[in-house]
């Protein structure tokens, strides 16, 4: 499969059938690995397909579990299903069986969910994307933004990192004594942040501004929704159908297979 | 405080969705509506590059204390620049591109970050730093001291809100829950509050007609105490809905709202149901264990080799 131009390819299909599967994965109930097991077949299967390999899609998706703190309070405060109990230096503890699924759940959740994502962004660029939503009927002061985000992103980033790189090279770190601890108090520290923040603005404004004028000039309306949308996807209904019959099977498996 | 799927109760992230939709369609509105008078809601590429400028200044690390750092996250700094609702469509994207190209925050829980941090924290967070400002007197410094305390104020809203969610989601408990996320985002706010009042300061000192300085007129007395019992409710009602963490009283929401069957679940027992016909007890479920981990590593192997030959031919 070879990468079409941006924008180039009809994605609806793809962000629709990423969009029904976190659905059916948040739909799963409590506790039921076997059919997140399965829901992660699915999306390693469709990231060897796109070509991502399932390690390292594993190792991508550890983005999200750090989020696993929230839900640490219920495995112990929780008083049901005990699953051990006793103290541990000055504070008695107990561990909750019921507060253990809900945690491993929610983590297992998150972790192929993100999966599923990464494998949609790799499979069409975030333009394509945008292109598909825009078909979708996203307002167009949302598409254009977004566009123009996407587009400049990477520039603006640029500019960043060489400031940053400037005030590391004249500002040193807060910890040390002596000559590495250059920085100032915290107020001082925030406010050459705010100083960066603020001068990479004006930079961000005046850029928006030359390329408002050379667009003007070119006869832009403002939109970036200008030309032909790609050619409709034509088996786009069944795609859609057989998407649903896969999250509806996932569903199943989540009601019958055996929980934990 | 990025939330990510699977975290969220599936009512409540599409439920949140639609609030959402509906906000973010009448900020649309209001958008569109005062197009034709300048400013931002005219100039779509300024808000496209102001978009890709909040992505960029979220990598301004501020350094804290040793091995801590904070972010901007911009919030109340792009509501103040764009304006209220032009700052909402702003954040709007700049959550969603996270979602969709960082997974920064996942896709069903969209509408619940942009719920959290567009909304309450840009719409809600610059309209109360524009009602604070007035209050103070409207004068350059007093607004910039408002748009800082309602970042601070933007922050402590929605990482608060962001607990409650889970909350009702039943994936945290309340009561201790939120005293931990808000006393960290106590600090994290400082820097918000800090950065923005900086940044601002900054940008009206180096090019002032940036800040659309237009309020020279004097408002009246009436409208600034209006403005403050508007603060001040504000305030007030946030600070109730932090101190109620009464986890009962969340219980009978959850309840009501229909949550609390997320809670329910079978007895938990490891392994029942990995069994191999023939053979039992421990035998039997260390053999399904090694059938199923060969399986999974045969498979994972397999599909290995698949994405390594499709990732040469693209």
């Amino acid at each position: 499969m070879s990468r079409a131009t941006p924008g180039g390819r009809d994605a609806r299909a793809a962000v629709i059938a990423a969009l029904l599967f976190i659905l059916g994965i948040a739909l799963l109930p409590m506790g039921a690995y076997v059919a997140l097991a399965f829901s992660w077949f699915v999306v390693i299967t469709a990231g060897a397909y796109v070509g991502i390999s399932p390690l390292r899609l594993a190792r991508r998706g550890a983005i999200a579990l750090p989020f696993v703190l929230a839900a640490l309070p219920v495995i112990f405060l929780r008083t049901d299903e005990l699953l051990w109990s006793g103290t541990v230096g000055p504070l008695s503890l107990s561990i909750s069986g019921a507060g253990l699924r809900i945690a491993l759940t929610a983590v297992l959740k998150a972790w192929v969910s993100v999966q599923a994502s990464i494998v949609l962004i790799t499979y069409s660029d975030a333009p394509t994307i945008v292109t598909a939503l825009r078909r979708m009927k996203l307002p167009d002061a949302i598409a254009t933004s977004a566009g123009l985000t996407i587009r400049y992103l990477e520039l603006l980033r640029d500019e960043a990192r060489r400031m940053l790189r400037a005030r590391t090279a004249r500002s040193a770190s807060p910890v040390g004594t002596g000559r590495e601890r250059i920085g100032g108090s915290i107020s001082w520290r925030a406010r050459t942040t705010g100083n960066l923040v603020g001068s990479l603005f004006l930079r961000a404004y005046s850029r928006a501004q030359r390329i408002e004028e050379a667009a003007a000039s070119r006869g832009a309306t403002g939109s970036l929704s200008i030309g032909t949308l790609p050619a409709a996807d034509p088996r786009l209904t069944i795609k859609v159908i057989g998407v649903l019959v896969l999250v509806l099977s996932l569903t199943l498996c989540g009601a019958l297979l055996p929980r934990l | 405080m990025h939330l990510p799927d699977g975290f969220l109760a599936p009512q409540l992230a599409l439920a949140l969705w639609l609030l959402t939709a509906v906000i973010v369609g009448i900020a649309l509105r209001r958008l569109a509506a005062s197009r034709d008078t300048a400013g931002a809601a005219g100039r779509p590429i300024l808000m496209g590059l102001v978009g890709a400028f909040i992505f960029a200044a979220q990598m301004f690390n501020f350094p804290v204390a040793a091995g801590t750092s904070g972010h901007l996250l911009g919030g109340v700094l792009a509501g103040y620049l764009l304006g209220p609702w032009a700052g909402t469509i702003v954040m709007t994207t700049v959550i969603g591109v996270q979602a969709l190209l960082f997974q920064d925050g996942g896709l069903l829980a969209l509408g619940a970050n942009i719920f959290n941090m567009g909304i309450i924290g840009t719409l809600g967070g610059t309209l109360i730093a524009r009602a604070l400002g007035l209050t103070l007197g409207d004068g350059r410094g007093a607004r910039i001291g408002a748009a800082g305390v309602a970042g601070w104020l933007s922050v402590m809203a929605g990482a608060g809100v962001t607990t409650l969610q889970l909350g009702l989601s039943g994936t945290t408990d309340i009561s201790v829950g939120l005293p931990a996320m808000l006393s960290v985002h106590l600090l994290i706010g400082v820097g918000e509050a800090l950065i923005t009042i900086a940044a601002l300061t900054f940008i009206a000192t180096a090019a002032p007609d940036l800040l659309g300085e237009e309020s020279a007129t004097k408002h009246s007395l009436l409208r600034r105490a209006a403005a403050g019992a508007g603060v001040t409710i504000a305030v007030i009602a946030l600070a109730t809905l932090f101190a109620s963490t009464d986890p009962d009283g969340l219980d009978s929401v959850a309840q009501a709202l229909g949550f609390s069957h997320f809670e329910a679940g079978t007895s938990f027992n490891l392994f029942a149901g990995y069994s191999i016909p023939g053979l039992d007890g421990t035998a039997s479920t260390v053999v399904a264990a090694l059938i199923g981990a060969a399986a999974i590593a045969g498979l994972l192997f397999g599909l290995s080799r698949l994405a390594a030959s499709r990732s040469d031919k693209r």
